[in-house]
């Protein structure tokens, strides 16, 4: 349970993946992108959840008459808001994981 | 309330389900990497329950639908910010914490800085977050065995104690993974069942929404009530009600729903000469009377009926909402504060990016065996928390409708623990039984993965590095077990003192902590590689310091009534003090970003920390933290 020992990477295989677990000025220019990539998918998805939840208050602020509609008695606002989010917040779950893992294999796949 | 045997059973089989699974993984747990990290090989599906189960706390259990009971539309902003915290922990920490290979927080605040010092201050901010988070739980275990069995609320917070404590000791991380799956199976099935039936039998989920909007809340039935001296009754509109030999009440005009909160009297023995409150007056009631709409003070305990239709009495913790107001947005949680749409987003933020912060919560994702899992563990997460948080809701909107005495009681916090009964018969005791075990396996899990966090904070790192830092594995486990009996009796001890305060506004506290302090700390700390040292723990430290110190002024106020009135005195700084998340949180980022620009010099190694963070495993880079 020491912090020293750790990241002993085994030997490189290929130029590429030297280059980036030595962090050589090449390497950071790779790790740069990666990160580049992944930070941009996160913040995406993020902002698309976020614009969810955030319009629905502007909404009620600024137009009131949705605030008034039903659905089989229930007010539209209870729905959107308490039950629709789930599954919006599974699939953007979704969407993200398949993308990341995509971001992953193709950073892999160039540095072999 | 009235004691049931039902209920009881259901307690103590939740009870003895969760200490013999963790004395079956007892046998399991062999070497230090099954106790602290479950061997990292905890398969998603597993560990997804497993966090599910820890995160789903009473206050989601039980708390969700007491505020959603009192407070209405507004309070649907708390289960799904818990659940979109989930989804911002996937985004931005899940995968590479658990490349990191960092265990705990303090291990990724040393890991990342180099920095033993960091380690220390990161750790006293665990204890006191998992300290904070261990107060609602208790209090919900106080209240669930008071309101089920009628025992005393000490009884309920030993109880959990002592089995929470037995089953972390028993079975380390391998043990509590499997009791906490567990348990998440038994609270989405105890949620979703009753509330389903609940909504068969009752109409559909129209059913509280049917009443006239505009209209308050009547008494379907005709209530006893039984009240206490200094309770408070808010009464929106004329009403009969039937007093048992006499009562002296302190009566004020003060319109509830039009001047919420106007009316802070209070009723000594005798009364006094010169009334408080402008408008009030003595009244002794006995028999039969009317009594105007106002504000009533009750001046000792007294038994009162109150006949079937009568506007329903509302207590000191609600407002006496109309059912339009309750229903739509804005309504007397966000619309009381003067600035509805400011508060709602600040709430929005503050539940959102705490969920980051729980040192309990993240210590979980390194048990995948890699980010990949680790990833895919967290979506399962937000697959499971979207089925459970659907339902809390239902309890509260049934509530109102239902079972509207609880609001006089000041008892909506146990709405869910009520209503099954409503059903009647053999099927409402089962129900009943079944919530009842629900409520434990939610605080048990929740207090459980606290207690492997606090113990692993007071174990590993104060023990195992400060104290005796050439400790054997042998004596570090027992140290980590002696340390799980003693935080587990600290936090029964405190749990004691807070009955007072509500279950969610205790996890709002926690939450602003976390999100001011570790929150800022994570994503900076992973996403910017010019965070300095220096920036980031004072960062920490100030973020997470001054977001203590203006609960512990909240709580203070509470107990003390010179702090209270001065705080009366300056509202703007009370909210604040109150609900710290919104101003606290930017200080800490700040501090952060503004320190690590003005005296750059990121700590050395910093390129090599970046690959281990966001370097897929695909590239065969990665060694682990605790070697097995």
């Amino acid at each position: 349970m020491r912090p020293e020992g750790r990241l002993t990477p085994p030997p490189p295989s290929s130029s590429g993946l030297r280059e980036f677990s030595e962090q050589t000025e090449v390497g950071g220019i790779f790790l740069q992108a990666l990160m580049r990539r992944q930070l941009r998918l996160s913040l995406g998805v993020a902002a698309v959840f976020f614009a969810f939840l955030a319009a629905q208050p502007l909404l009620s602020t600024l137009w009131k008459p949705w605030t008034r509609w039903d659905v089989a008695g229930v007010p539209v606002t209870w729905v959107v808001l308490g039950v629709l989010s789930y599954p919006l917040l599974v699939w953007l779950g979704r969407h993200y994981v398949r993308r990341a893992e995509e971001v992953d294999e193709e950073f892999t796949d160039l540095l072999r | 309330m009235s004691p049931s045997v039902a209920a009881v059973l259901g307690l103590v089989a939740m009870a003895l389900i969760s200490i013999l699974a963790g004395l079956f993984a007892r046998r399991y747990s062999r070497t230090t990497s099954d106790f602290m990290v479950a061997a990292r090989a905890v398969p998603p599906r597993i560990n997804a329950a497993a966090i599910s189960g820890e995160y789903l706390s009473a206050a989601s259990f039980l708390g969700v639908a007491g505020l959603v009971m009192q407070f209405g539309y507004d309070v649907l902003w708390y289960p799904v910010g818990y659940a979109a915290g989930y989804l911002l922990l996937l985004l931005f920490v899940a995968g590479p914490l658990r490349r990191f290979g960092a265990y705990t927080i303090p291990d990724f605040a040393e890991g990342r800085f180099d920095s033993p010092r960091f380690r220390r201050l990161a750790v006293v901010l665990v204890l006191v977050i998992g300290f904070f988070y261990a107060l609602p739980q208790m209090k919900a275990a106080g209240l669930t065995v008071e309101t089920a069995s009628g025992l005393p609320y000490w009884v309920g917070v030993v109880a959990v104690a002592v089995v929470v404590v037995t089953a972390v000791t028993g079975g380390g991380m391998r043990g509590i993974t499997l009791v906490q799956s567990l348990q998440f199976a038994a609270k989405i099935f105890a949620i979703s069942l009753p509330a389903f039936l609940l909504l068969l039998h009752f109409g559909g989920p129209g059913t509280p929404f049917a009443t006239a909007r505009g209209q308050l809340v009547r008494l379907p039935a005709s209530t006893t009530y039984r009240v206490t001296r200094g309770e408070l009754w808010q009464l929106p509109r004329a009403t009969s009600l039937d007093v048992e030999g006499e009562a002296l009440v302190l009566w004020s005009r003060e319109d509830p729903v039009r001047a919420p909160g106007a009316v802070t009297a209070e009723v000594g023995d005798t009364p006094a000469p010169s009334s408080p409150v402008r408008g009030s007056r003595h009244l002794l009631l006995f028999g039969q009377q009317r009594i105007p709409a106002g504000t009533l003070v009750w001046g000792g305990n007294a038994t009162v009926l109150l006949p079937n239709g009568q506007p329903a009495p509302f207590g000191s913790a609600t407002p006496a909402a109309t059912n339009n107001s309750w229903s739509a947005p804005f309504g007397p949680l966000a619309g009381g504060s003067g600035h509805p749409l400011l508060f709602t987003y600040s709430l929005i933020l503050a539940i959102v990016l705490g969920t980051i912060g729980l040192p309990h919560i993240l210590v979980r994702f390194y048990t995948n065996p890699d980010a990949r899992a680790a990833r895919r563990t967290a979506l399962l997460v937000l697959v499971l928390l979207g089925a459970f948080y659907i339902w809390p809701p239902v309890f509260g909107a049934l509530g109102r409708a239902l079972d509207p005495s609880l609001y006089g009681n000041n008892l909506t916090d146990a709405v869910v623990l009520v209503l099954p009964s409503l059903l009647g018969g053999w099927l409402g005791q089962l129900l009943l039984a079944v919530v009842a075990a629900g409520a434990f396996a939610a605080f048990t899990s929740t207090l459980s993965g606290l207690l492997v966090s606090l113990a692993g904070a007071l174990g590993h790192d104060v023990y195992g590095r400060w104290l005796r830092p050439a400790a054997s594995p042998h004596r570090r486990r027992v140290a980590f077990q002696l340390a799980a009996v003693g935080a587990g009796g600290v936090a029964a001890a405190l749990g004691l003192m807070v009955s007072q305060f509500d279950i969610s506004v205790l996890v709002g506290w926690a939450f602003a902590i976390a999100a001011s302090s570790f929150f800022p700390l994570l994503v900076l700390g992973i996403w910017w590689p010019r965070l300095t040292t220096r920036a980031a723990a004072l960062g920490v430290a100030l973020g997470g310091g001054t977001a203590t110190l203006a609960i512990v002024t909240t709580m203070v106020a509470t107990l003390s009534p010179q702090v209270e009135d001065f705080l009366a005195r300056s509202s703007g700084l009370a909210v604040i003090l109150a609900q710290p998340a919104i101003v606290t949180v930017p200080l800490a980022f700040t501090t952060m970003v503004l320190g690590s620009l003005l005296r750059p010099g990121p700590p050395a190694g910093v390129a090599a920390k970046l690959v281990q963070l966001h370097a897929p495993e695909l590239l065969g880079l990665r060694s682990d933290y605790i070697p097995e």
